[in-house]
């Protein structure tokens, strides 16, 4: 069934490497009106405040101003958020965050949006704010949500297996550590957009760079009381997503803006500045660990305080920390856990969804105490992960026992055997002068799909079109990830076509909510997992059904005796076949529709703990990896330059090698970022790298080549055996070029981003007082 | 916004007498600034691509001795005789000469590596191809890279106007943070840099906070010429990012003339550095790091013994 050898490049390759491929923006029509935001914390230096009024009347005099709306203009709930819908599509009354907005101005041009805009004003009267999750929940701090019931506490959870603390207070070897790991910005290529008109008949039709379109119109529905279904949703290609347009970026905004259109089309398109100010943030996190073990180094318990600064409001809060707190104690088996969540409302910028989703933050800290305990022990720290490694069959650290797939053991014996891990002795001595050098690794996981107790579902529908070409008709958003082109080479598989021949033997359409079956959003590394498993459904329904309708036009009596071939139904016993543009010609269009559906198992006899989570706990399928870092620091500015990185990644079957070593390499370069670089920084709620110039990600320049190694999985539950890769990738960098620089430079540094000033005052620390002022 | 392209000197002051005029060259940081400010900008840009007379590298005839300062000039010893370059003792570079043009030049490469290596160091592709090192100038920005190696080097400016032409060291053109001493009218037509000797080492290094497209955190050029047994004769070190213009440390440079290029003469010039510069906090670093690392920089050249 497997078809030649070289796989046909991505489906989306020649377009995107061309400037061929559309984004939203492309297909606005060109007499859209242009809607915007005004936000005037910023402006104001507020980023808790109380609206007192906001004054229109000279934007409205600027020409081309159609409408300033307000929250008195939005019908509905006027409530956004996934879970929780506690922000306001425009605020009335209070502002939470720098970037929240007060008004919402429609105008014939970009040109009068923007001096509209600049002729707004609001009058803010500053409230006191909270700005750090210790100080939020203490007794007299000021209220981000005076209505929620455990004030600025939006959760506390706790997953507790066995007895921690008593495990813990027996141990022979105890280590502890207490890490912090910061906010971080998506920077996607393409901005927040999207473009809207409200058609005669009534149906809101939209066009949004996002990430779950068939959920965007229950809650664009729920904030503006309008029918979900009569909202229509399209979604092509995102320039970029990585968690950020998970929820509501500019939906409710543009639905608002059309509603209030007269039925002309309006576009919204944050500048920069505003995806900055208004996007959401991965959450920073502190956390508290203890860990406690054998003298031979087998882990017996670990106890950890984790508390994450959600920012103004809950967006994807709860599910975020769901996760970390479910990785907390790392792929390791773990008899006593006790692992307590915090949840917090602050007046930061807005936290929610981001690659790697809750667990790139606590991978740091559980890896971080590995190799303390390596050290403390004297064991080597590679061999104290690989005895430790979770197994098929363990029970992981939640309480799970694990019936997937699991091989971790197998990445770490790739990195046990490579030479960049071999040969680090030699390599680490020849440092040249004013360069230390360290070689460091890590052990992660990331678990795939919703969880229990929201089924993570998808419906794929197949077409075979009139010219005798397969239609995929796609419902989960590619964002530049590859499912799009995954799905398409998963079609050609199993219906045994050739896209190296013939690229158009399988065709995608893009989601859209009129066209294609309802499924999950693009997230949770579940896309290619759930959609690909409906699909294959629905090929092999397709399968049969052509094999059955040609069976009579070839005079052939049993469908066993022929085979679904590039372009054809063939007999091979005689050599006739018949061509798929002939057989479609047959069939009635209803006939040529095949639906496949797929729900993602769960974990049978969940554990009974985590209950303050309504939904998301426990997962029960995990991509492992291990990673491995050799960096350079330059001991006279504290940089460090990453020479070497590897990636030895588990994630089942590998479909297309290409696409999975680009889902490794961009997780571990976007992880290297964070580890590193990315240095979101906030003073009082306002944002201080507020452009590109200061908010920086990394260039080619600050990236070695990334080796991926993929080890030799399978799960059997997956399309081909596959397991997601989108996330674990960027959980191993921290950790692993933490040990790195511990290496180097005798120091472990536990708050992140290592920045050269970290990293500089580490040295000093080390550096004979003398060869530091002299 | 008009945008005009003269295509001679003449139609160049032509244009830049009427109101509101302003030199475009590459835009890299005018079009960034008019984005920000886009309710005052100027009525009229006037570009500089199409005038051969700002562009290239050529030896410099109105180089005269006495004229500039002595900074890192060879010496006329026999060493001179070798390499190429040996004939320039000037270079004149057009002051609407891209980064990316200046760095190819061999001339450039073989006898300013300080400057090479500070365009190299600075922007990306992209912009090294739109920015020019006229713009980087009069941008004045205490981050501009090629600053401090044009200071160290001892660069002149020739500023051109209707009325004739005026030159003047680059130490008195740069006032401040944005601030220049070009008058109304006035353009600067070239940059005029004195040619130093093959003994003299040159060494430029940029701390930024990621490898491509970073504000310089702290940044240093250096000339240093060293005589018998490796004793500097002169040094000549410039600093950027650490205060509103170059930074210069006379004191410094005085302390190691006379001394062996060594890590011991150099970490007492550091100490120096560290005493007297006086850099600020920013979103980018701390003024203790920048402080620290302008010491630092200086036992790099430990490097070249
Ligand atoms: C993404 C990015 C990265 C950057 N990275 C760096 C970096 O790493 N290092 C660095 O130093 N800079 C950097 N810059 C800043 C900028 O690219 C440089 O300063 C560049 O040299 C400016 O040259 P330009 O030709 O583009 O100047 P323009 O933007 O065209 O002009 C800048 C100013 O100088 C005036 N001007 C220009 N030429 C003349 C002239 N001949 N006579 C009189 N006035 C003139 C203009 O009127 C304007 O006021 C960066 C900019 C961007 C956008």
């Amino acid at each position: 069934m497997h078809l030649r050898s070289s796989p046909p490049p991505r489906a989306d390759a020649l377009a995107k490497a061309t400037g061929a491929e559309r984004y939203v923006l492309d297909f606005a029509p060109a007499e859209c009106l242009s809607a915007g935001a005004y936000r005037p914390g910023a402006a104001l230096n507020i980023a808790h405040g109380r609206v007192l009024g906001v004054d229109a009347s000279a934007a409205l005099a600027v020409p081309g101003v159609l409408r300033v709306l307000t929250a008195a203009d939005v019908p509905g709930t006027n409530l956004q958020g996934i879970v929780h819908k506690d922000q306001p599509v425009l605020c009335g009354e209070v502002i939470r965050h720098a970037g929240d907005p007060v008004a919402l101005v429609l105008a014939e041009s970009a040109e009068s949006l923007r001096r509209g805009l600049a002729a707004l004003r609001a009058d803010i009267e500053p409230l006191p704010g909270v700005f750090d999750p210790e100080a939020a929940l203490k007794k007299d701090a000021p209220l981000v949500h005076p209505q929620h019931k455990g004030g600025n506490l939006l959760l506390g959870a706790r997953i507790e297996k066995g007895d921690a603390r008593a495990a813990l207070k027996n141990a022979p070897v105890v280590v502890r550590g207490e890490f912090s790991t910061p906010m971080q910005e998506h920077a996607f290529l393409e901005t927040q957009c999207g473009f809207a008109r409200l058609l005669p008949d009534g149906v809101l039709d939209m066009t949004v760079s996002t990430q779950a379109p068939f959920r965007d119109r229950f809650e664009i529905g729920h904030a503006l009381a309008l029918n979900p279904f009569k909202i229509r949703i399209r979604a092509p290609y995102l320039g970029g997503g990585f968690g950020g347009k998970d929820g509501a970026t500019v939906q409710c905004l543009l639905a608002l803006a059309a509603l209030n259109a007269a039925g002309r089309p309006v576009r919204m398109s944050w500048e920069r500045e505003e995806s900055i100010l208004a996007g959401y943030k991965r959450h920073a996190v502190h956390l508290r660990y203890t860990l406690g073990a054998e003298r031979d180094g087998t882990l017996l318990a670990l106890s950890c305080r984790l508390t994450y600064d959600t920012g103004a409001y809950a967006h994807l809060g709860c599910e975020v920390m769901e996760l970390g707190m479910e990785h907390a104690a790392g792929p390791y088996r773990v008899p006593h856990t006790h692992i307590e969540g915090r949840c917090v409302y602050t007046n930061n910028p807005i936290a929610g969804a981001f690659r790697g989703f809750g667990v790139a933050q606590v991978s740091p800290a559980f890896e971080g105490l590995m190799d303390a305990l390596a050290a403390k022990l004297c064991l080597d720290p590679l061999e104290l992960r690989r005895k430790n490694a979770l197994l098929p069959g363990d029970e992981n650290c939640s309480g799970v026992t694990l019936t997937s797939s699991v091989h971790l053991a197998e990445c770490l014996d790739e990195l046990a055997a490579h030479p960049l891990w071999t040969t680090r002795q030699a390599w680490r001595a020849a440092a040249p002068r004013f360069t230390r050098r360290g070689v460091g690794l890590a052990a992660v996981f990331n678990g795939m799909g919703y969880g229990r107790g929201l089924a993570d579902m998808a419906i794929a529908k197949l077409e075979l079109t009139e010219a005798g070409e397969f239609l995929v008709y796609n419902s989960v958003a590619d964002m530049g990830q590859g499912n799009a082109a995954a799905f398409a080479l998963l079609a050609a598989q199993e219906l045994n076509q050739s896209l190296a021949e013939n690229p158009g033997a399988v065709r995608l359409l893009q989601p859209d909510t009129e066209r294609c079956h309802p499924s999950g959003s693009s997230s949770a590394g579940r896309t290619t997992y759930t959609f690909g498993n409906a699909l294959l459904k629905a090929c092999a329904a397709m399968r049969e059904k052509l094999l059955a309708r040609a069976a009579m036009a070839l005079f052939v009596d049993e469908t066993q005796a022929l085979e679904l071939a590039p372009g054809a139904v063939l007999h091979p016993a005689s050599g006739r076949s018949l061509p798929l543009t002939a057989l479609a010609r047959f069939l009635k269009r209803d006939d040529r529709v095949c639906v496949g559906e797929f729900l993602m198992p769960v974990a049978q006899d969940p554990p009974d703990t985590g209950r303050a989570f309504q939904i998301g706990f426990p997962h029960l399928f995990f991509s492992y990896g291990a990673h491995l870092a050799r960096i350079e620091v330059d001991e006279l500015t504290g940089r460090v330059r990453v020479c070497d990185f590897l990636a030895a990644t588990d994630g089942g079957r590998v479909l297309d090698r290409s696409c999975f070593d680009q889902q490794a390499q961009g997780g571990a370069a976007q992880g290297i970022g964070y580890a590193l670089l990315e240095e979101f920084k906030t003073r009082g709620g306002l944002i201080q790298t507020a452009d590109l110039s200061t908010c920086l990600i990394p260039t080619a320049l600050d990236l070695p080549d990334i080796q991926s190694l993929a080890v030799d999985g399978h799960e059997p539950t997956g399309p081909r055996g596959l397991k997601g890769v989108g996330e674990v990738g960027l959980n191993g960098p921290a950790p692993a070029l933490a040990s790195a620089l511990e290496d180097a430079t005798g120091e472990r540094l536990r708050d992140f981003p290592l920045t050269p000033e970290r990293v500089l005052a580490a040295l000093n620390k080390r550096r004979p007082p003398s060869r530091r002022r002299a | 916004m008009n945008v005009v392209f003269p295509r001679n000197m003449a139609a160049l002051f032509k244009a830049l007498d009427e109101p509101g005029a302003r030199v475009l060259a590459g835009g890299t940081d005018l079009l960034v600034r008019l984005r920000s400010h886009p309710d005052s900008g100027p009525a009229t840009l006037v570009g500089l691509d199409r005038l051969p007379a700002l562009r290239g590298v050529a030896e410099d005839s109105g180089w005269e001795p006495g004229l500039g300062t002595k900074d890192g000039r060879g010496d006329g010893s026999p060493s001179e005789s070798v390499g190429p370059g040996t004939l320039h003792r000037a270079l004149r570079l057009g002051a609407a000469t891209t980064h990316a043009e200046l760095l190819a030049h061999p001339l450039i490469r073989a006898r300013l590596p300080v400057l090479a290596q500070a365009l190299a160091d600075l922007g990306s592709p992209p912009i090294r191809n739109m920015g020019t090192l006229g713009g980087n100038i009069c941008t004045a920005s205490p981050a501009g890279d090629t600053l401090p190696p044009l200071l160290a080097l001892g660069a002149e400016v020739e500023l051109a106007a209707k009325t004739g032409t005026r030159r003047l060291p680059l130490a008195s053109f740069l006032l401040g943070p944005g601030r220049t001493a070009l008058k109304p009218g006035e353009v600067l037509a070239a940059v005029c840099v004195p040619v130093p000797g093959v003994d003299v080492r040159q060494h430029f290094e940029k701390v930024g906070r990621r490898d491509a497209l970073a504000v310089a955190v702290v940044s240093l050029a250096a000339l240093v010429r060293t005589g018998h047994g490796g004793k500097i004769v002169e040094a000549h070190l410039a600093w950027g990012s650490v205060g509103p213009t170059v930074w210069r440390c006379p004191e410094v440079e005085a302390a190691l003339a006379g001394r062996k290029l060594s890590l011991t003469a150099l970490t007492e010039a550091a100490s120096i550095v560290r005493s007297q510069v006086q850099p600020i906090d920013d979103v980018r670093a701390s003024a203790d790091y920048r402080r620290e690392v302008a010491g630092n920089l200086l036992l790099r050249l430990a490097m070249l013994e």
